[in-house]
């Protein structure tokens, strides 16, 4: 993180988001807000002195609800930047006029309630998307689990952080309803991954070891502490997984084949229901805490990212790449590559990997003064094309746009519309010349003449 | 007078097990404009690819048809290998007689033959209609967008960045590291995530 931060040609855009983009492949333009800190990055030293006097606690988005955070806030520690942010929502000085105390205290005078989103519009030649992922919400569908109403029914995302040691608990394994160290523990797997009935058909992948990780912590950081394992499959491919997984039946973890099918409060246990279909009994457990390894999903709000950049998402929202195999980390839009779980689930070996990989593709892009663009693209007949303009709203790529050329015709100048390919922006697809209704349109390779010349092969 | 020149692949045996090529050979000699039919067992190895060099010069042909598998497989392959003989790379045809008929109907060799006769006869048509086509050149911007603070784009972002390329990390959140730095210790090393 902090090498990032810390490179000469890196610019760290943080609190920002993409909000436009236009052009193609080596010749994007982006527009950027930089949303309002209320923080002035040039006098703040990240001293954090506002943060330990500003009154008003919310709920930690970091810690998912886990800790409390104040107004003023780094999200952790080693954020970087290392400085705050106010959340504006909360903030009683932003909401109400009232308090200011954060700006009372800072001793350089970096807080302005003043401060307005910005934009900045930047040129670039190359887009990686690196959105990540999010955890499917069980407490809409697995009733059985609790729906999300048992405080001690938390996701792996929150067992991790119970178990970092710059978390809510400073790294103490303890159950969210009392702060009870729990000594018995059920790890639940496959919870809305390869579920195609109340989740998502695919396996999320990384679970199966994130659990035998976390099964292994329980083990050996409260002592005579007991971690069972409900599974579907054990999945662990990868080089030195299965040793790992191996790893945690050694320290004891208890490994069931079978689903839960409910979880329910017993004075302050949890009663966990499920079936062992190794010996083919139903199977009780009470336990102290329950950890579901939730499935991963898109992260909220990439699909709209994807419509700004301008390609395509699978059935269930991942970025499609351009080829399963030989182009993974490319996407059928020029110039726009994908970096990690984006493209799908991943655990971190893969996506520092597949990170690396769409940064060589990117170089041997840059690398180029100028590229050559493929001729197998749209062409306008400008004679024939009456400019309704059909072709523009269907084109994916935004590759089409009209344009006034001025003719003569019985003496006079006249002026009119005609389609336009952006020979950049053109990635051959043939949406549009099926979509012309006056025939004017011709995707060069596959042009009419050739495609019936194919027709009559066919029947002569 | 076009002069098509048609070179039928045996991948092997991932086509020639199933299509009877030389029927396929037999057939298509009889369409117009064909001056040249012949076999490869691999037309994307090097020899293969010199054959049809060496035919380009050899027959004066002015066109080509390759018939073996997707285009999306080895159309840039072949594209080069007419480009070495002198000819546009957009002067060839392919006509895909292994996803879309060996492997498809593997138990079924006539009715594979006949398609595949289909499959090249379709190919020879349509590259008699073909014209020279050319790329266009745009200039490229040396300077990447990252969009995604996490472990990803923090990744990718130092990878461009230390090739001498300037990036822009965009991160909707205040801190860039994302879900990975709420992680605590990372398997298989269980080493510190932040």
């Amino acid at each position: 993180m902090v090498v990032a931060a810390q490179h000469p040609n890196i610019t760290l855009l943080t609190y920002a988001e993409v909000e436009e983009v236009s052009g193609y492949i080596g010749n994007f333009e982006v527009k950027i807000k930089q949303k309002a800190r209320y923080v002035d990055m040039k006098k703040c030293t990240g001293c954090g002195l506002c943060e330990t006097k500003c009154p008003t606690k919310v709920a930690s988005e970091y810690d998912l609800g886990l800790g409390k955070r104040p107004c003023i806030y780094k999200p952790f520690p080693q954020a970087v930047p290392n400085k705050p942010i106010i959340d504006a929502v909360n903030c009683k000085k932003l909401v109400e006029g009232k308090c200011g105390v954060c700006a009372k205290v800072c001793p350089t005078g970096a807080v302005n309630f003043e401060d307005k989103d910005e934009y900045i519009t930047e040129k670039v030649g190359a887009i990686v998307m690196a959105t990540g992922f999010d955890l499917f919400d069980y407490s809409k569908t697995y009733g059985e689990y609790g729906y999300g109403e048992l405080p001690d029914v938390i996701s792996g995302l929150h067992f991790e952080r119970l178990a970092n040691a710059s978390g809510p608990t400073g790294g103490k394994i303890k159950r969210p309803s009392d702060h009870k160290i729990p000594e018995t523990v059920v790890f639940i797997k496959c919870v809305g991954s390869r579920d195609d009935v109340k989740g998502k058909t695919y396996c999320s992948k990384a679970c199966c070891m994130y659990t035998a990780k976390h099964a292994m912590q329980v083990l050996e950081k409260i002592p005579n502490s007991q971690a069972y394992v409900f599974y579907m499959d054990v999945r662990t491919p990868g080089k030195m997984y299965d040793e790992f997984y191996n790893r945690a039946l050694n320290q004891g973890a208890q490994y069931l084949r079978g689903r839960v099918s409910k979880i329910f409060q017993q004075g302050d246990k949890l009663i966990v229901r499920g079936e062992d279909t190794i010996i083919g009994q139903q199977i009780e457990v009470a336990a102290d805490m329950v950890v579901l390894a939730t499935a991963m999903i898109p992260t909220h709000g990439s699909d709209k990212i994807a419509q700004v950049v301008g390609f395509s998402t699978d059935k269930d929202g991942w970025f499609t790449e351009a080829h399963p195999k030989l182009r993974p980390v490319e996407t059928n839009t020029g110039g726009v590559y994908l970096s990690g779980s984006c493209q799908g689930p991943k655990d971190v070996p893969d996506t520092v990997a597949q990170a690396s990989a769409a940064a060589i593709k990117v170089v041997a892009l840059l690398s180029k003064d100028q590229m050559a663009t493929n001729p197998r693209i749209s062409v306008v007949d400008e004679a024939k094309c009456h400019g309704c303009l059909v072709c523009k709203g269907v084109c994916p790529y935004k590759a089409i746009d009209g344009k006034v050329v001025s003719e003569r015709a019985h003496g006079h100048t006249i002026e009119r519309t005609v389609a336009s390919v952006n020979t950049g922006l053109c990635q051959g697809c043939g949406a549009c010349t099926v979509a012309c209704r006056s025939g004017a349109l011709n995707l060069k390779g596959f042009t009419d003449e050739q495609i019936l010349a194919e027709v009559d092969a066919a029947c002569l | 007078m076009k002069r098509i020149g048609v070179f039928l692949c045996h991948c092997g045996t991932n086509i020639a097990a199933v299509v009877d090529i030389p029927k396929v050979a037999e057939e298509i000699r009889k369409l117009p404009n064909v001056v040249l039919v012949a076999e490869n067992k691999y037309c994307c190895s090097e020899p293969g690819q010199v054959d049809i060099v060496k035919a380009i010069k050899e027959n004066n042909l002015d066109r080509v048809v390759v018939s073996s598998c997707s285009p999306r497989m080895h159309e840039g392959t072949f594209q080069n290998a007419i480009a070495q003989a002198g000819l546009n790379p957009y002067m060839m045809e392919m006509a895909n007689i292994r996803e879309h008929c060996s492997w498809v109907h593997a138990k079924e060799p006539e009715k594979a033959t006949a398609k595949a006769i289909d499959l090249v006869k379709k190919a020879v048509f349509k590259v008699a209609k073909v014209q020279p086509l050319f790329e266009d050149y745009i200039p490229v911007t040396k300077k990447a967008l990252v969009i995604g603070g996490g472990i990803a784009g923090i990744q990718t972002a130092i990878d461009i960045a230390d090739c001498g390329f300037p990036v822009i990390l965009v991160e909707k959140e205040s801190t860039i590291g994302g879900r990975m730095a709420q992680l605590d210790k990372t398997f298989p090393t269980l080493d510190c995530s932040a």
